[in-house]
């Protein structure tokens, strides 16, 4: 194992579990009954006025990353048209597709019908130094090829996009459960107290839709779900002033609800009263910042078309990775892009061209930005879908597909120029040779980043201590730096 | 210190310090087991003290869960605890030797300081403390009864506590609560001043606070029986319903969306009513429960009965392209599971879908048995016409659908609405046909009207005359408007069919010919065709136009083409008048049908047909008519020429034909009418109704007044005629259940299973005669006297509700890894006593809220705040955050805003724009209401079930996809966001500003602020309160004197009109005073 990260780094990191401590005890002397969620008031509003630094008292091993921008691509994009070259599957082309890969398998809409061997339509080029093979669809991305981990062997068990995102956010499809933004902001809490720990955005044509549950807290408590900022209006709800309202009448509005509030406090000596001060607090200074974030007038023009923003915060992908980076600048710890698009039934080839113009190089971008200001190493980028497409072909395009599709993860600990885990010679299934990676394994690595063991970071709910990788989850060490 | 003399500035932080000083220990919960085991110190009770150590710490892996046991060893049934046993090794011993620790082999492995031999092993996550270990030792010591899980155990009623000393306290409640405070020598809390209790009591029954005159003939009262009273009128009020119907709508996850992928809208809303009236007509709990899970099935089942099996249809659906329908019935099935076993049970059967559970006695076997009740009900795995699912009751199915099965009922709501514009229309009407009749400037002209009309009417026509077709295309027309021209046609890819023309001997026309497909046609979701018709309109008035769909027999004699039982039209209409060249639009005010359609949208019925007419497919053989009232009413001469586009999907046979009567809401004229325009010397009353229907067939004379009563029309269409569609249970032939190994619902190999109740639990017989339980039994077995669990979880969630935390905290799970409850006897006895009372909930509640226990000041009480942080002992009230709907309602109602109409469809209150943007199939755009449907309570709050509104969601309301037993209670930047910037918080501020300068106009500011602060909180501002609200005010004044755009911009947010009469300044400064107030925590706490 290497060590690459900045000794101050790893010290503050120590401090800060330090100080994790008051909880940490106090969940230990809940012991069996752990009703420390129904009514402790840290966990439920961050009394004290204090920020919330996390449920877990000590690292469980050398954290690495201190935040994930997951770049979701929502729809499903097909890892053999980007990630998984497959000569094999190009020569089979407009064939049956053999049946014995399929026989037995769940399949979506293809469901009954013949299957064809559909190829890929584009070129794939041996990238930088590694040698990584990505489409030619993707040359912003080619050139950051010995940044990333291209991880083939992805595979998820649920076929159809609700479920499937709820799959790869939460690892299952009950409702009720904790996405991964929630998990981490529940274990680590945030860096920032002015703006949300767990941010999400939303870019690309209207599409399949994407439900806010994607990033709920489920049973945490609602301050750990994730915040999506609007593309029209405030970015965060009921964030701007009323109309006719400045800055100054609403401060002394807050000064004045403080006031009665107080007196109430002497009165009933009701906690929650002292809580409840603290929030409008936070909530003024959130007028300000969230302004402040979304402001991308002060980014320099180069900035601004190294990531292909061509109307500052117009709510493209663009802009919206250019966000990510001031949002992780703030000390968000879970930022969340969704581009919708990808679910290329019919025309994929055309669409596939699209998508990747509107996403290549504001990803590319990002990656570099966060690299030049010395982020990358402790931020977790992780770019795929909910899950791939299939080999077969669908009329002009590919149907939803579970058994294998291609991710890629940087920074944050992630060995880079790597490419992990292959597929059959047809890209139907992962090959299990030691490098295959279910969702749930992609969530015990995402968390080892962060120095945290999956099987330790658990919430009772309903009686039973429930984690994000459930009873699963192997974390794939040999990606880890 | 003194928390009761002025403080320096410095005050906060010292309150500040010392609240935190005491909060500190409030972080330590689950203080109930030490509350408990304080009492009796020296005997340890295993359910209460032991198995909660065992549950969480040995039973994962010596509980039932056998097939993943880490052991063969089970600590949880005795047998096995004190039989000996050889371990892979060879070694015989005895796990447990009653009263000795030191041959007991499971206290040798847990004190063992051998990290190879300790128990739990190092890499559990729960470890047992000292204080732990000494309580399984002294268990064993005494000789390690085992006991039956408290809560499996029939309840039973323990004689109510003697307190002896004070005989004063009669009440059940108070003598088990005093009973425990008493061996702690902690003295109740004394009973709450009388503002704050009659405010306690409003918002815990009715979700509002009370009224000024109800908070001031409470104080008056000075009888021993007022606060009784006080309970009663609350019980009574309808109110009632809608607080206790939310704990249960969210348990049983009810919203207005279906959940997965598109998120379509479910015609459900009468479900809703059924609970709120359900408990406001106090049916009892248990034929509640029968009602829901199986109203269909009880003998000559009512419409209501039927309603209430809504439940069953609760659960998140989908319609998504490529589901699996056995999939997502495998998902319906185990949520209903989740929902019925949580709801009344209190049960985690949930986590038995894919292994027996880890600590309770629940199998795999026992869950799938459970779901097996359900096997009988219809539905779909997708509800859309897909390929992979050919359901032929779903041929054709959209995004737009609904979802079958729903039943037609009787919306009391609609039906109120509908009778009030019905009436609002007529007294607009007649009001302006009094008018006219005294103005002799429309004499002549509606002397001449009446008589061509009643020429028309003596043709036997019902009033509409036909207008002939004259000629018909396949092509738009020839003139075009300019609007026309920038509508680009929809698919340029349709082939353009060949189709004929028939004109036919009665005026109308017939298509023949295939329908083009694929063509989509106006701005629906439907595919077809267009043409277009030249008319020529009878000569004279005309105020509406009527489409006729007629069955043929070419077609099979039914209305639509092809092999097709229904059919779609819409169409505009435009004028060509006698010798001109040119189109002119006639615009449609309102379009309706008596008839039933199927045009929907997002699974919702469109009432009116401007948006479209989808015929409804039972109803292919007769024919249908549609009313077209024109915007602006005209008169046709000879040689006018109208056109029609009618955009169309397999419409057969139609016939146009147009009336000079207006406004009306039948096919045909009435006979009254016809009679008042036949008769000879029209009477005083007909002289009236003549003058009413030259209005409408004009709108001549009063053209605001015409808009308004065409307004009143669209509202009456709106009401769907009094009646809604709501889904219900229909019962089928049940299909095969079988275990799925590991919830795996493709694999096949689990064995088959019967409708059953939990193993474990007694009960269960089935039905005389019938070879399989139903879901009837299921309900009888959930209901009857012997089944330990459904009174206690039922009456643990009110507790809650008027305690803040139940008895037992853990709502949602009283099996092993519950929380025993703070007081076991009287959770017991409040169960016994509830069956014993019929399941009477009114009974329980009163019983309740007349304690003196709930009486008592929730101030709270630092001496006790190491012993008790969690009040557990309830040594005083609880604080709590009203629930998201009641903060809503209350700001609402404190500022007259509130609307109170009880029941029917949802609504939708202000929300951020764009919120939908993410939703699509179909896509969605949130259109706030304009009118008082804005102001209605919470509970009736548009429910999307992937986007909660964001006010409802930072109160910590659920998504309502799971069921719920309890919202958590956060304090979180969002929620003061929302209070601050919320339009519809700064409108109610507004409006209570403006209430406070109307009402208390010569009243001075502390008047004012005094009458602000009774609506509020039921009592005067103390008077640090008012001098300090004093000087803000006048900082404020000056503000908003200096800034009048400002002053005018705030006081202009929201809907509700805004007086002119006040002034801008003080008006904006009362705004801010009132945000102030609406925002301080204790408005939004019950004390």
């Amino acid at each position: 194992m290497r060590f690459l990260i900045n000794p101050d780094f790893i010290n503050e990191c120590q401090r800060n579990w330090s100080r994790r401590t008051f909880l940490g005890k106090s969940a230990q002397a809940i012991g069996s009954l752990a009703l420390g969620a129904l009514l402790n008031p840290r966990l439920l509003g961050g009394a004290q006025g204090a920020r919330w630094t996390g449920v877990l008292s000590a690292p469980h091993f050398l954290p690495r990353a201190k935040r994930v921008i997951h770049l979701c691509m929502a729809g499903g994009p097909s890892h053999v048209d980007l990630f998984d070259p497959k000569p094999q599957l190009t020569r089979l082309h407009g064939q049956p597709f053999p049946d014995s890969f399929t026989k037995g398998e769940q399949l979506a809409q293809l469901q009954n019908t013949q299957l064809i061997a559909r190829g890929s339509s584009f070129g794939f080029s041996r990238c930088g130094r590694s040698g990584q093979q990505i489409s030619d669809l993707l040359p912003h991305t080619q050139r950051i090829a010995d940044d990333i981990c291209i991880v083939r062997s992805m595979h998820t068990e649920q076929i159809n996009h609700d479920p499937a995102h709820a799959f790869m956010n939460a690892g299952s499809i009950a409702k009720g459960r904790p996405s991964m933004g929630s998990w981490l902001l529940y274990g680590l809490g945030a860096e920032t107290e002015n703006l949300p720990g767990y941010v999400v955005l939303m870019s690309g044509k209207v599409d399949q839709p994407v439900s806010s549950r994607q990033w709920s807290a489920g049973f945490l408590p609602s301050r750990f779900q994730g915040v999506q900022f609007q593309s029209r209006g405030a970015p965060v709800h009921y964030v701007g002033n009323p109309e006719g309202v400045c800055q100054s009448v609403q401060r002394q509005v807050i000064d004045e609800i403080a006031e009665l509030d107080r007196n109430e406090a002497e009165l009933s000596l009701d906690p929650e009263i002292l809580t409840r001060l603290a929030q409008y607090e936070l909530a003024f200074k959130m007028q300000s910042s969230v302004p402040d974030l979304t402001d991308l007038r002060r980014e320099s023009a180069e900035t601004l078309s190294s990531y292909g923003v061509k109307s500052p915060g117009d709510g493209s992908f663009a802009s919206n990775c250019l966000l990510a980076r001031r949002l992780a600048e703030r000390g968000v710890r879970f930022i969340q892009l969704y581009h919708r698009g990808w679910d290329h039934h019919a025309e994929i080839d055309p669409k596939l061209a699209t998508l990747c113009r509107e996403t290549d190089q504001p990803a590319a971008a990002l990656l570099k930005d966060l690299k030049q200001r010395g982020m990358l190493d402790d931020t977790l980028i992780i770019w795929g879908g909910e899950f791939g497409r299939t080999p077969m072909g669908q009329g002009t395009g590919r149907d939803h597909h579970i058994n294998a599709f291609s991710i890629w993860m940087a920074g944050g600990g992630i060995q880079s120029g790597l490419t992990w885990g292959s597929t059959d010679e047809l890209g139907y299934k992962y090959v299990d040779d030691g490098q295959k990676m279910h969702v749930h394994d992609m969530h015990a690595t995402m968390l080892a980043t962060f120095g945290i063991d999956h099987k330790k970071l658990v919430y009772r709910s309903q009686g039973r201590d429930f984690r994000l990788t459930d009873v699963h989850g192997e974390v794939a060490r040999g990606i880890l730096r | 210190m003194s928390l009761l003399s002025p403080l320096p500035k410095s005050r906060a932080s010292s309150i500040e310090k010392s609240i935190w000083a005491w909060l500190r220990f409030v972080v330590f919960i689950g203080t109930s087991v030490e509350l408990n085991a304080g009492s009796t110190a020296a005997q340890v009770g295993f359910n209460r003290d032991v198995r909660p150590i065992m549950s969480n710490t040995c039973f994962k892996c010596h509980g039932p869960d056998i097939k993943n046991n880490k052991s063969p060893l089970r600590l949880d049934l005795p047998n096995s605890a004190f039989a000996p046993y050889r371990n892979a090794k060879g070694t015989v011993f005895t796990p447990l030797v009653p009263g000795k620790p030191e041959q007991s082999e499971v206290w040798r492995r847990v004190s063992s300081v051998d990290p190879q031999e300790r128990m739990p092993p190092a890499e559990s996550l729960h470890q047992l403390t000292a204080q732990d270990k000494a309580m399984i030792k002294r268990w064993i010591e005494q000789g390690a009864k085992y006991e039956q899980h408290w809560s499996y155990m029939a309840p039973t009623k323990a004689p109510l506590p003697d307190l002896g000393v004070s005989p004063s306290v009669q009440h059940p409640i108070d003598l088990f609560i005093r009973e425990k405070l008493a061996a702690r020598k902690i003295a109740p809390s004394s009973e709450v001043d009388r503002p704050t209790l009659v405010r306690r009591l409003s918002l815990d029954l009715r979700g509002l606070p009370p009224t000024v005159e109800e908070v001031e003939t409470f104080m008056a009262d000075r009888s021993h029986d007022a606060y009784s009273r006080l309970v009663d009128t609350l019980l009574a009020s309808p109110h009632y319903g809608e607080r206790m119907a939310i704990p249960w709508l969210d348990s049983v996850r009810f919203a207005d969306s279906v959940g997965f992928h598109g998120d379509q809208l479910i015609n459900n809303f009468s479900y809703r009513d059924y609970v709120i009236d359900a408990f406001n007509r106090n049916l009892p709990f248990d034929q509640f429960t029968v009602e829901q899970l199986a109203g269909d099935l009880l003998p000559n089942a009512t419409v209501n009965q039927r309603v209430a099996t809504g439940f069953n249809r609760l659960n998140m659906v989908t319609r998504e392209g490529g589901a699996q329908a056995k999939e997502y019935l495998a998902k319906y099935a185990t949520d209903r599971v989740r929902t019925v076993s949580t709801t009344w049970l209190g049960s985690t059967m949930a986590c038995a879908e894919c292994h027996d559970h880890k600590y309770d006695p629940t199998s795999t076997r026992d869950f799938y048995a459970l779901s097996a009740f359900f096997a009988d009900i219809k539905q779909y795995g997708v509800y859309a016409d897909y390929r992979s699912s050919p359901e032929p009751d779903l041929r054709n199915f959209s995004n737009h659908s609904p979802f079958p099965p729903e039943i037609v009922v009787d919306s009391p709501y609609q039906q109120r609405r509908l009778a009030h514009f019905r009436r609002q229309f007529q007294d607009r009407v007649t009001a302006t046909a009094q008018s006219l009749l005294q103005d002799p400037v429309h004499a002549i002209s509606m002397r001449l009207w009446t008589d061509q009309t009643a020429a028309r009417l003596r043709g036997d026509t019902g009033g509409w005359s036909v207008a002939t077709v004259e000629r018909a295309l396949a092509e738009p027309p020839a003139i075009s408007t300019a609007a026309e021209a920038t509508v680009p046609s929809k698919d340029e890819r349709a082939p353009k069919e060949k189709v004929k023309f028939a004109l036919l001997t009665d005026g109308g026309v017939r298509i023949e010919g295939t329908a083009v497909a694929g063509r989509r046609v106006g701005e629906g979701p439907h595919h077809g065709e267009e043409f277009s018709f030249e008319l020529r309109p009878p000569v004279g008035p005309t105020a509406a136009l009527r489409l006729e769909i007629i069955p043929d027999e070419v077609n099979g004699g039914k209305v639509a083409r092809g092999n097709n039982a229904s059919c779609y039209v819409n169409f505009t209409l435009a004028l060509i008048r006698a010798g001109e060249n040119l189109l002119q639009p006639l615009a449609i005010a309102e379009a309706y049908t008596a008839l039933p359609t199927e045009n929907y949208f997002n699974g919702q019925t469109l009432p009116s047909l401007l948006e479209g007419w989808l015929t409804h497919r039972n109803l292919s053989g007769q024919r249908q008519a549609g009313i077209y009232l024109l915007r602006h009413p005209l008169t046709f001469v000879e040689g006018d020429r109208l056109v029609i586009k009618l955009a169309s999907r397999n419409v057969g046979r139609v016939r146009f034909a147009v009336s000079p009567l207006g406004g009306r809401l039948e096919v045909d004229a009435a006979p009254e009418i016809v009679a008042a325009f036949t008769a000879f010397r029209p009477t005083p009353v007909q002289q009236a109704l003549l003058a009413e229907q030259y209005f409408l067939g004009t709108g001549a004379f009063a053209a605001d007044v015409f808009t308004a009563a065409l307004a009143d029309l669209s509202k009456v269409v709106d009401c769907h005629g009094g009646r809604a569609a709501s889904v219900v249970t229909e019962a089928v032939d049940p299909v095969v259940t079988r275990v799925l190994p590991r919830g795996n619902w493709q694999d096949e190999s689990g064995e088959i299973v019967q409708p059953a109740p939990p193993q474990f639990l007694p009960g269960g017989g089935r039905s005389a005669g019938s070879p399989r339980q139903s879901r009837l039994d299921l309900a009888r077995w959930i209901t009857a006297r012997q089944n330990p669990l459904t009174a206690r979880v039922f009456v643990n969630r009110l507790w809650q509700q008027f305690f803040g935390t139940g008895l037992s905290a853990t709502l949602d799970d009283l099996g092993l890894q519950g929380e025993y409850p703070s007081h076991p006897e009287l959770l017991d006895w409040l169960a016994v006593e509830f069956m014993d009372r019929g399941w009477d909930v009114k009974a329980l509640v009163r019983l309740i809220v007349t304690s003196s226990t709930y009486r008592q000041q929730s101030r709270f009480r630092p001496e006790l705040a190491e012993i008790d942080p969690g009040n557990r002992l309830l040594a005083r009230q609880n604080f709590r955050r009203l629930d998201a709907e009641f903060v809503r309602d209350n700001a609402l109602f404190v500022a007259g805003l509130l609307n109170p109409d009880i029941g029917g469809p949802s609504v939708r209150p202000y929300q951020p724009e764009g919120y939908y943007a993410s939703l699509n199939n179909p896509l969605r755009e949130y259109v706030p209401d304009t009118d008082d449907r804005q102001y209605r309570r919470g509970i009736y709050m548009h429910r999307q079930r992937t986007f909660l509104h964001p006010m409802l969601a930072n109160f910590d309301a659920t998504s309502r996809e799971e069921c719920t037993s309890f919202r958590t209670q956060s304090n979180t930047p969002q929620q003061a966001l929302t209070l601050l910037n919320d339009p519809t918080f700064v409108e109610a501020a507004r409006v209570l500003a403006q209430r406070v300068l109307s009402e208390c106009s010569d009243s001075d500011f502390a008047g004012r602020l005094d009458y602000a602060s009774r609506r509020l909180l039921a009592r005067p501002l103390p008077d640090r309160d008012r001098q300090s609200l004093d000087r803000f005010f006048t900082g404020q004044l000056d503000h908003f004197r200096k800034n009048r755009e400002d002053a005018l911009r705030l006081v202009s947010i929201g809907l509700s009109p805004k007086p002119d009469h006040l002034d801008l300044a003080e008006f904006a400064a009362w705004t801010s005073v009132a945000r102030v107030l609406l925002n301080r925590n204790e408005a939004i706490t019950r004390n």
